[in-house]
């Protein structure tokens, strides 16, 4: 029971989105101070705002290019193995990767400095981000074996993980250089919690026909995995105290790392406008807790061997034992605490917007029909915005990217929303629909991507959900 | 605040209410049968007609060995059944006998297969032994933790082959199917 339980959640959590971290909706989407996170350099209006906290900002992301719920545990009365030989062993390849993000606000505010032109905001966060290739040459072994597979090679090279928890504290400055250009830049200090990574694997795994004996098997390994905070948070199990171990780790007690965003808003003129960001241009520095695992060396073998005559000279030999030794020193696993740096996944995102519904400087003259009461003149609201993103971020086995369309509508002053429609190379699918309302101070937003999915959830390789709670102000600065 | 985390789960509550989801059985899982075959080559023995010669008056060659590769934890509580291959090629002037006994941690003798090759010029011999349902009990392999080989030579020991480095050979793999799940 417990095993079935863990492969739900393992899947669902996942197993639900490739693309994680792309939050398409949220970007340049200006009513939202959360925004800022995704691009510095965004335009505010705001004089402060304080997100509440651990309600100010959600956000969970999770996916797979390759599978879905639905494909293995639909009741459709197809055999289980079959869907699994013909989906997972065989359907997915080396490339499709299982991931998932969360984020959760801890803390989030902002204030606009006595140069109105310069908005502060800070904050800290705590954020997972988990990513799978799925190792189908391992697959294939598990599920088949390597009987009647002469001369085929299983590439070691197919594991490909790496995932951590932390949390990130960060302050950020924006500031409005001219009428037409914004710039920004924030500060982040990490603090992981745990760490685990195995990227950067090589080998092979062969049967072939031996020389003496019948068949020889051949492994040639490269490979590693880095850890910190995992066997910390073992001993803390142990000792039954993990909430505090975590906590702890989270606020410096763990692996510091630096980070730093980029981002600016350019008007071309007042209704043609450029965005672009570059995110978690950072690292982590692991050297508390740190556990590594190693695999490294090349052997082959074709079982035991005895000749004659040299084999007399020691009746006693223990060949099995000796044939275990010498692969083992061939092919050492070895455990070290040595320490290591990852980087961060990098983000990039572009955008170019159209405003449209004429405006002026004056809001009342406009006739569109959203108002910025109590805000200043010179960042205009339109009614209408349309364009295009661009979304790329570094993934272990490259680049992975997104474009995306993108409607934006005001309602009065106490709505927007903002529609998106998104290609990468998982789905032609994705529509997502994002909704920020305003009621006095308070801001809540909601955002869901890859609605059409929602026909059956669980078929959908995706789903996202972002929400959260502010209390803006935007009284004359 | 209440009322925000009522609204909150009031909106979550209405997307799933608004979402669908077919008929999903998640029992299924239970049904997952992973039974891999893996093949490795277990033994090699060599030896060649010039020290069957040397070996003058004795005619046996016998050696106990451990083996614990059956008696692996991970590989004897799941494997289901298997295939042992011997290929046996002998280009010595000598008829030979070999055989092969399987011996569990007590040293009691599990099964033995037992090989009579002809001499030169070119005598192959190739069995398969199969173990599990449809062949001998799978119970000798997971019990298996030691070999003795024997090899007897039913000829002289003076005759030399008129074959080029006359030698017998004992080839064998194990083909193996595991159950892991």
């Amino acid at each position: 029971m417990m095993v079935r339980q863990l492969l739900f959640v393992i899947i669902l959590w996942l197993g639900l989105l490739a693309r994680a971290q792309n939050k398409q909706l949220m970007y340049d989407f200006t009513e939202i101070p959360q925004a800022l996170l995704l691009n510095p350099g965004m335009e505010t209006d705001f004089k402060w705002y304080s997100g509440i906290p651990t309600l100010s900002g959600l956000s969970i992301q999770a996916g797979s290019n390759g599978l879905s719920v639905n494909d293995l545990f639909a009741n459709d009365g197809l055999d289980f193995n079959d869907k699994v030989r013909d989906k997972v062993i065989q359907g997915m390849s080396y490339r499709d990767e299982f991931s998932s993000t969360l984020q959760l606000e801890i803390l989030n505010g902002g204030y606009r400095s006595k140069d109105p032109s310069v908005f502060y905001s800070f904050g800290v966060y705590a954020e997972s981000d988990v990513i799978m290739y799925w190792p189908k040459d391992y697959g294939i072994l598990a599920f088949e074996g390597n009987a009647d597979k002469l001369n085929e090679r299983f590439d070691l090279g197919h594991l490909n993980a790496r995932g951590e928890v932390l949390s990130v504290f960060h302050f950020g400055m924006n500031k409005r250089m001219d009428n037409n250009l914004i710039l920004g830049a924030r500060g982040k200090i990490y603090s992981s919690i745990l760490d685990f990574n195995s990227t950067n694997n090589t080998g092979y795994f062969e049967t072939t026909d031996g020389q003496n004996n019948i068949l020889s098997n051949t492994l040639r390994a490269d490979m590693q995995l880095r850890t910190s905070g995992i066997n910390a948070i073992e001993t803390a199990e142990d000792d039954g105290n993990v909430p505090a171990t975590i906590v702890k780790r989270g606020f410096f007690g763990g692996n510091l790392g630096l980070g730093l965003d980029l981002g600016f808003t350019y008007h071309f003129n007042r209704q043609m406008v450029l965005t672009g960001s570059l995110l978690d241009l950072g690292f982590i520095y692991h050297a508390n807790a740190v556990e590594n695992f190693t695999l490294d060396g090349s052997a082959t073998t074709e079982g035991i061997e005895i000749i004659l005559p040299d084999a007399l000279l020691n009746p006693t030999q223990d060949f099995w034992e000796d044939l275990v030794d010498e692969i083992e020193a061939l092919v050492p696993f070895e455990e070290t605490t040595k320490s290591y740096m990852t980087f961060r996944p990098t983000r990039l995102y572009a955008s170019l917007r159209y405003n449209f519904g004429e405006s002026t400087e004056n809001p009342k003259a406009c006739d569109c029909d959203y108002s910025p009461s109590g805000r200043t003149n010179n960042i205009l609201k339109y009614r209408n915005s349309v364009g295009g993103q661009l979304y790329v971020i570094k993934r272990p086995r490259g680049p992975q990217g997104a474009i995306t369309a993108f409607y934006q509508r005001r309602f009065g002053n106490f709505m927007a929303t903002k529609a998106t429609y998104t290609v990468d190379k998982f789905t032609f699918t994705n529509v997502g629909l994002g909704i920020s309302l305003q009621a006095g101070p308070i801001n809540l937003y909601l955002m869901a991507d890859n609605l059409l999915a929602y026909r059956n959830i669980a078929a959908s390789n995706y789903a996202s959900f972002q929400f959260g709670l502010n209390i803006i102000s935007w009284e004359k600065k | 605040m209440k009322k925000i985390r009522t609204y909150f789960w009031f909106v979550c509550s209405l997307l799933l209410m608004l979402s669908c989801m077919e008929e999903q059985d998640f029992d299924q899982y239970d049904d997952l049968s992973i039974t891999p075959t893996f093949e490795a080559s277990i033994l090699f023995l060599e030896v060649p007609e010039r020290t069957i010669n040397l070996i003058s008056g004795l005619n046996t060659y016998s050696q106990s060995f451990n083996f614990d590769a059956f008696a692996e934890d991970i590989f004897s509580e799941r494997v289901l059944e298997g295939v042992l291959t011997y290929q046996i090629e002998n280009t010595t002037s000598k008829p030979l006998e070999i055989i092969i006994e399987f011996l569990d941690e007590a040293g009691v003798v599990l099964d033995t297969e037992m090989f009579q090759i002809d001499p030169e010029p070119i005598a192959i011999l190739h069995r398969e032994i199969a173990y599990g349902p449809t062949g001998k009990s799978i119970d000798i392999i997971r019990n298996t933790s030691g070999i003795t080989l024997t090899a007897i030579n039913l000829g002289d020991n003076t005759s030399t082959s008129s074959q080029p480095n006359a030698l017998i050979s004992l080839k064998s793999t194990g083909k193996f199917t595991v159950r892991l799940k």
